[in-house]
C-alpha cells in the first residue's frame, strides 16, 4: 500500500512537471487552428485563408507558429464541437471562417477567456473575439465597371451561392459599378441555393450564357464549376472572387478580387503579441490593401487601356473617400 | 414577365438544362431499382457516385481519356456493390446502417484520394457532346433531345432496357421473386444470394457512372463534395417512382425539369424571390408524391436478410 502511495505520488510530481515544460514551450510558440466550411483546396474562400495562415507561418518561422486545420465543417453545430476542442487543447488563435460562426463563438468565447476567436464575414468584435470584414463591395464595384464596359450583349451573369454575407456585399457593389458605366447593362443575378454543388453552378452559368450574358461572376466555392462551365464558350469572360482562380481556366478568368488574408492574421497575432485577445473590428479595404483586384497576365490585352485607367481611377477614388460603393441598408 | 418565360428559345433552353440535370439521377435510380428489386436497399449511393465521379476523374486526368475514366468507375462499382453485398447480404447486416456506413466511407475515401493524388482544382477534357444525325436537326427536338455527350443517351435509354430486362425476361423474373418472396424462391432452386449480389454489383456501376457523369459529362472537373446530395434523391425517386423504370423516368424528370425552370426564372429576372425558386423542385416533389400516394407497392421482402434456416 505505502509503495503504491509512493508511485502515485511521483507519477503525480513528474506529470506536473512534464505539463510544466509543455506550458513552458507553448508560450513561445503561438497556436492557430482554422475551422474551415470547405477544404484547403477549393480554389476559393477557404483555400485563400489557409494560404493567408501558412504565409504568416513561414514569415514567422515553423517553430514559432503551430497551425491545425479542421475541413467541411459548414454546418455551425459541427464546428462548435471542433472549436471547443481547440480551445480546451491551448490553442491561441481559433479562426472560423465564416459568418455563419458567429454565433457560436459568441456561446463558446466567455467560457476560454485567455483564447482568442475569430470569424468574419462579420463585424461585431467582442472581449475576446475578433471580427474581420472584406469589403467585398469595393473590388466588385470594379470589376462591375470592367463588365460593364466589356460585354457586348448587355447582359451580365452572376452565379451566387445564397443571399448572405460576401454574397450580398459583393452583388450590390458589382450592380453599382455596371449601373455607374453602362446603365443599359442588365446584371442578372441568380442564385444556387448552396455554396458547394459545383454542379448546380455549372448549370446556372450554362441558362446565364444561354440566355445571352457573355460576362460572369459570382462568389463561394461552389464557382470553380461555372468557371469550367464559361471556359467552354469562346468569347465569354469570368470576374472572380476570394483569390486568384485562372489557374482552372487561364483563357476565362480576366481578373480577381483577391483578399489578403495573411495581413489579417498577422494583425491578430500581433494584437495578441501586445495583449489584446479580440474586440477588433478588422477591415479588408482597398485602402489597407487587404483586398485588390488581379488582372489574369495571359489576358491583360482583352483590357483596353483607357477602360484600365478609368479603373484605377476609380479605385483611387475609393481609396481618398471620394467615391463610396453602398451597402444595402 | 411571363411572356418571356414562353419565347421558344427560352423552353428549348429550360428542357435542355432539364434532360442533362436528369442524367444523373436517372442512372443512380434505375440502378437502385434493381437493388431494391431484389431485396436490398442500398443507402449508400451517394458514397458510390463520389468514389465513381472521382476515380473517373482522376484516371481521366492522368490517362487524358475519359473513356479509361469510365472503365475505372465501372470498376470503383463493382468494388463499392461486393462491398455492399459482403457486409448486408453474406454478412446479413442492418441494411439501412450499412447504406449509411457506406455512404461515409466513399465520401471520406474520395476526399481523401483527391488530396493526395491531386490536391488542387484543375479541369479535364471531358466527353464531348454528339448530334446524332439528322434526329439533331429536327427543329426544337434536335436541339433538346438529340445534342447531348452519349452518357445522357444512354442514362434514357437504360429506362426501356431496364423495363425490358425486369418485365420481359425470365432473369427480370427470377430478379422480382428475389425482393418479393425470397423463400419461393430458394425453393424453387434460385439462388437469392447470387441474385441480390448481382443487383447489388449492377446498381453499384449506375451509381458509379451517376457520379463519373458529373465530373466527366456535366463539370469536366472534381472538387470536394461534387454529388451534393444527388445520391440521396435517387434513392427517393426509386420510391417516387414505385420501382418501375418509366416512374423513375417521370420523377428524375420531373424533379430536373422544375429545378431547369426554377433557374431560368432566376436567369430572367423574374421577381420570385430566390429562396421560393430553389425549393420549388423539392416541395412540388413532396405535393406529387402526396397527392399520387393511393397505394405505396413494393419489394415484399425489402430490407430483410435472407436466411435459408429461416431465422
Amino acid at each position: 500500500m505505502k509503495k503504491l502511495s509512493i508511485l502515485i505520488v511521483s507519477l503525480l510530481i513528474l506529470s506536473a512537471l512534464l505539463s510544466a515544460c509543455a506550458g513552458q514551450q507553448q508560450a513561445q510558440k503561438i497556436r492557430i487552428a482554422l475551422i474551415l466550411p470547405s477544404t484547403v483546396d477549393d480554389l476559393s474562400w477557404s483555400q485563400g485563408m489557409t494560404e493567408g495562415v501558412k504565409a504568416v507561418q513561414a514569415e514567422l518561422g515553423e517553430d514559432k507558429v503551430e497551425v491545425a486545420i479542421s475541413e467541411r465543417l459548414g454546418n455551425p453545430t459541427d464546428a462548435a464541437a471542433a472549436i471547443r476542442q481547440y480551445a480546451s487543447q491551448g490553442f491561441d488563435l481559433i479562426i472560423a471562417h465564416g459568418s455563419q460562426y458567429q454565433s457560436v463563438l459568441e456561446e463558446i468565447a466567455p467560457e476560454f477567456p485567455k483564447t482568442s476567436f475569430a470569424y468574419g464575414t462579420g463585424f461585431q468584435a467582442h472581449d475576446n473575439i475578433f471580427a474581420y470584414d472584406p469589403q467585398a463591395q469595393e473590388g466588385a464595384y470594379l470589376q462591375g465597371m470592367l463588365a460593364a464596359k466589356l460585354t457586348k450583349t448587355n447582359i451580365i451573369g452572376v452565379v451566387g451561392p445564397i443571399e448572405a454575407g460576401d454574397a450580398i456585399k459583393y452583388n450590390y457593389g458589382f450592380e453599382q459599378g455596371v449601373k455607374a458605366v453602362n446603365p443599359d447593362a442588365e446584371v442578372r443575378i441568380a442564385y444556387t441555393g448552396s455554396f458547394g454543388d459545383i454542379a448546380k453552378a455549372a448549370e446556372l452559368a450554362k441558362a446565364h450564357m444561354d440566355a445571352g450574358a457573355d460576362i460572369l461572376t459570382g462568389t463561394a466555392q461552389q464557382t470553380v464549376g461555372a468557371i469550367r462551365a464559361c471556359a467552354e464558350r469562346p468569347g465569354v469572360y469570368w470576374l472572380g472572387n476570394d483569390m486568384d482562380q485562372s489557374s482552372i481556366a487561364p483563357n476565362t478568368v480576366l481578373t480577381a478580387q483577391a483578399y489578403d488574408w495573411k495581413s489579417v492574421v498577422m494583425q491578430m497575432v500581433k494584437f495578441r503579441q501586445e495583449g489584446k485577445v479580440g474586440g477588433e473590428h478588422l477591415v479588408l479595404s482597398l485602402a489597407n490593401g487587404g483586398l485588390n483586384i488581379v488582372v489574369n497576365p495571359n489576358l491583360s490585352s482583352v483590357i483596353p487601356a483607357d477602360v484600365m485607367a478609368m479603373i484605377e481611377q476609380a479605385k483611387k477614388d475609393i481609396i481618398d473617400g471620394k467615391l463610396v460603393v453602398e451597402l444595402p441598408k | 414577365m411571363i411572356d418571356q418565360l414562353l419565347q421558344m428559345s427560352v423552353i428549348v433552353g429550360i428542357i435542355t438544362t432539364g434532360v442533362r440535370l436528369a442524367t444523373p439521377f436517372l442512372l443512380a435510380a434505375l440502378g437502385e431499382m434493381f437493388d431494391q428489386r431484389a431485396g436490398v436497399y442500398n443507402l449508400g449511393v451517394e458514397g458510390i457516385m463520389m468514389m465513381g465521379a472521382f476515380v473517373g476523374f482522376w484516371v481521366a486526368l492522368r490517362s487524358g481519356s475519359p473513356w479509361w475514366g469510365i472503365l475505372a468507375a465501372i470498376g470503383v462499382g463493382i468494388f463499392m456493390g461486393l462491398l455492399m453485398g459482403l457486409i448486408s447480404i453474406t454478412l446479413q447486416a442492418e441494411q439501412g446502417i450499412s447504406g449509411i456506413g457506406l455512404y461515409m466511407f466513399g465520401v471520406g475515401l474520395a476526399g481523401y484520394l483527391f488530396r493526395i493524388t491531386v490536391g488542387y482544382i484543375t479541369g479535364i477534357e471531358g466527353f464531348k457532346p454528339i448530334a446524332i444525325p439528322y434526329l439533331s436537326d429536327l427543329p426544337i427536338v434536335g436541339q433538346i433531345f438529340f445534342n447531348h455527350n452519349w452518357m445522357v443517351y444512354f442514362a434514357f435509354l437504360m429506362v426501356p432496357v431496364s423495363w425490358f430486362v425486369l418485365y420481359k425476361t425470365t432473369w427480370g423474373l427470377k430478379i422480382r421473386s428475389a425482393g418479393m418472396t425470397p423463400e419461393a424462391a430458394d425453393t424453387l432452386g434460385l439462388s437469392v444470394v447470387a441474385i441480390r449480389y448481382t443487383c447489388l454489383v449492377i446498381g453499384s456501376i449506375a451509381a458509379a457512372l451517376a457520379g463519373a457523369f458529373l465530373t466527366l459529362g456535366h463539370t469536366n472537373m472534381y472538387a470536394d463534395n461534387i454529388s451534393a446530395g444527388r445520391g440521396f434523391i435517387a434513392v427517393a425517386l426509386v420510391y417516387f417512382g414505385r420501382w418501375s423504370p418509366w416512374g423513375i423516368l417521370g420523377g428524375a424528370l420531373f424533379f430536373s425539369l422544375v429545378d431547369a425552370l426554377q433557374l431560368w426564372v432566376q436567369v430572367l429576372g423574374l421577381n420570385i424571390p430566390y429562396e421560393f425558386a430553389v425549393m420549388a423542385p423539392y416541395v412540388l416533389t413532396i405535393l406529387a408524391l402526396t397527392v399520387a400516394a393511393r397505394q405505396i407497392w413494393g419489394p415484399a421482402a425489402l430490407g430483410k436478410p435472407f436466411n435459408r434456416e429461416g431465422d
